[in-house]
């Protein structure tokens, strides 16, 4: 049986160029957010404040694994092969958080 | 009876066998595989992180040090307290390195073969330079400071190893080390391959091969290390 050597891609979108350097604006905000937050709330310690530069990790990752590498115009079959896995290291990774807040009372 | 046969229908579905469910070439899906096994790899690491940390929440003997007061230092600006300011370099050009990257994956799309070695060799030159920065941070963070700290016999210790650290809890230091180390040996290895893929763009063994893959599967590494970065310093430096 032939298989087909021809893969037909979702293509990129024309304005490739542009969607890039916007994307690198986009990150660079972010960071500046990042670094803004920090310094603003240097005495503040919350949860509320980790939290944020989680999800802002999050929408870093979103943008660099969407853009740059490409994943946003691949068939939906990949995003599930790399984000499903993810999401329970995710899980494991808050369950071991909460684990050490209880050992830390044995110690 | 008629002695005509009708063929049953040959499987169709995306999963029906013949041709790739992903629609990308091999070569491009066992590097995303690849990828997700090294992100397993820096999770557990994360998740030794989180839970060490946390395991000295209510320590009051040994605290774990707030990343604050003991990043603070920048390269020709000897006792300025500035936190944080090295890291957020360091994070500047990597993400500017990943942006020369994709621009070097865009250029191959186009068959433009100048323009790919352009941005591979600026590429290389970012990771180039952080690593540099890299082997600046250990350095400050090995030395440690004049005052380090009095230990219960009365001497001093500066800086840190993986035994004692100035700073705070001998596992701070060993985190620090495997953490960033573990990554910026990826940022090694990517700067080596980037290295061979730009000898190979020059060569010019793409523009006979006719296109330019080897530059986009070079790229999904390279941005994964720049991915992994975001994390590390989300978790080591901010929080």
């Amino acid at each position: 049986m032939h298989i087909e050597e021809h893969l037909e891609h979702t293509e990129p979108p024309k304005d490739m160029k542009k969607q890039i350097w916007k994307t690198f604006w986009i990150l660079f905000a972010l960071t500046v957010v990042d670094i803004a937050v920090y310094f603003q709330l240097m005495e503040y310690h919350s949860g509320y404040k980790n939290a944020l530069f989680i999800i802002l990790g999050v929408v870093k990752a979103y943008f660099i694994v969407g853009i740059f590498m490409h994943m946003k115009f691949e068939k939906k079959w990949l995003p599930y092969l790399i984000i499903v896995p993810m999401i329970f290291v995710m899980y494991l990774i808050t369950l071991m958080v909460i684990e050490g807040n209880y050992t830390s009372f044995l110690r | 009876m008629s002695e005509t046969t009708t063929l049953t229908n040959v499987k169709t579905g995306t999963w029906g066998g013949g041709k790739s469910p992903f629609s990308i070439s091999y070569g491009k899906l066992m590097m995303w595989i690849f990828l997700l096994s090294d992100a397993f790899t820096f999770s557990s690491l994360l998740v030794a992180y989180g839970f060490i940390r946390h395991s000295y929440a209510s320590n009051l003997v040994t605290p774990w040090p707030s990343p604050d007061h003991v990043f603070n230092h920048f390269p020709f600006l000897h006792g300025v307290h500035l936190p944080l300011m090295f890291v957020s370099l360091m994070t500047f050009i990597l993400i500017f390195s990943s942006v020369t990257m994709v621009l070097a994956v865009e250029a191959g799309h186009r068959m433009a073969k100048k323009e790919v070695g352009m941005y591979m060799f600026l590429t290389i030159l970012g990771g180039i330079g952080f690593l540099s920065c890299q082997a600046w941070e250990w350095t400050q963070f090995i030395t440690g400071t004049h005052e380090g700290r009095m230990l219960a016999d009365g001497s001093i210790f500066h800086g840190a190893n993986l035994q004692m650290n100035q700073y705070g809890p001998t596992p701070f230091g060993d985190l620090f080390f495997i953490v960033t180390g573990f990554h910026g040996f990826h940022v090694l290895s990517g700067v080596v391959i980037n290295i061979i893929i730009y000898l190979n763009v020059l060569g010019g063994t793409y523009e006979k091969r006719g296109h330019y893959e080897m530059v986009e599967k070079v790229g999904l590494y390279w941005h994964f290390v720049d991915l992994v970065w975001v994390f590390v310093f989300t978790f080591y430096y901010l929080i």
